[in-house]
């Protein structure tokens, strides 16, 4: 809770003298909005990083959805603020498969295409690790690999809705609520989502 | 999520994806914790240096109002009728003069009749030169 130190001297100039109780309430608003956002963004991060394979990317788009239901929707309800988030998240996950998707357009017509930055490999991510992982370890990850991967294949509102029930763990109405449809697609997506992903998988075990 | 129904009559396969997904978040690298970190207390931040709600949806408002009464006490001439008006009234005088059929034409020559301008000049001079001789 170190961001509440930096608290008391921002909102004191905005609360006039002998107004404590707007003081108070307007910490115990920051505390709860920090507490929901500790909660949700390591899941959120994933999420992101699933859809966009891409740690900077996760990490600005969590940012970005962290900052937007701050600063727009911190006076709703909390019980609103999951579905919201995730909403909030969502979008911005595909503005950046967007932007990607035109500049891999406009990149190819261009004869003199260079190497991107962002796409050239890093030697170290190449160097071998040599400690070997415990067995049981080492399946974990293989497993988690392939998971990821399969979801990352899914359709973008199964992937969002399998994440969404399976992982995040919202209801179905708070899901349909985060994917701005009906509860019915939400079973359909998820229905789907899991079928896609029993087929690619099959009942994999670690 | 106890009554949650994913988790009620989920199968093998979702809890085994669910408990790799889980484990996956809680083993997220530090650098990427920190990153979340701090984006969480600038997003905590930003909302607290923020005015309360109140204000926020009124003064804008307030400002918009108060700027629409200004230009109706620039802009609007109050306390002052039409004939006291110059501009107003110089155009109306303007329309009335282009709109008068008694007016003598200003761009009717066709219509002169110069003979008998000719002639009552004539006459005139006439009239003048045996009024001399007599």
């Amino acid at each position: 809770m170190a961001a509440f130190a930096s608290l008391d001297s921002q909102t004191a100039d905005l609360i006039p003298p002998g107004k404590a109780h707007l003081r108070d309430s307007t910490q115990d608003a920051a505390r709860s909005l920090e507490t929901f956002l500790a909660g949700v963004e390591r899941k959120a991060f994933r999420i992101a990083q699933i859809a966009l394979r891409h740690e900077a990317d996760a990490l600005d788009v969590v940012q970005d959805a962290m900052m937007q239901l701050s600063s727009r929707y911190a006076s709703r309800p909390p019980e609103e603020w999951r579905p919201l988030f995730y909403r909030i998240l969502e979008n911005r996950v595909r503005d950046v498969q967007r932007r990607r998707s035109v500049r891999n357009r406009v990149m190819a017509y261009l004869p003199w295409r260079a190497e991107d930055e962002d796409d050239a490999v890093d030697p170290i991510d190449l160097a071998v690790d040599k400690a070997p992982l415990p067995p049981a370890q080492l399946e974990s990850d293989e497993a988690m690999a392939a998971l990821e991967q399969a979801i990352a294949g899914l359709p973008g509102r199964q992937r969002q809705a399998f994440l969404l029930r399976n992982f995040e763990g919202l209801d179905v109405a708070e899901t349909a609520a985060a994917m701005k449809c009906s509860q019915g697609s939400v079973k359909t997506h998820y229905f789907r989502a899991l079928q896609a992903l029993r087929a690619k998988l099959g009942e994999f075990r670690t | 999520m106890i009554g949650d129904p994913v988790e009620a009559g989920s199968s093998e396969f979702e809890r085994r994806a669910r408990a790799l997904l889980t484990q996956s978040a809680d083993q997220l690298p530090g650098a990427v914790r920190s990153r979340l970190t701090q984006a969480r207390f600038a997003a905590v931040a930003a909302r607290s240096v923020r005015a309360p709600s109140f204000a926020r949806r009124w003064v804008p408002a307030g400002a918009a109002v108060a700027a629409a009464l200004a230009l109706l006490v620039l802009y609007v001439p109050h306390g002052r009728g039409l004939s006291e008006n110059p501009v107003a009234n110089a155009g109306l005088e303007d329309i009335e003069l282009l709109t008068d059929n008694d007016a003598v034409p200003l761009n009717g020559d066709q219509d002169v009749d110069y003979d008998f301008y000719e002639w009552a000049a004539n006459e005139a001079d006439g009239a003048s030169a045996s009024a001399v001789g007599s």
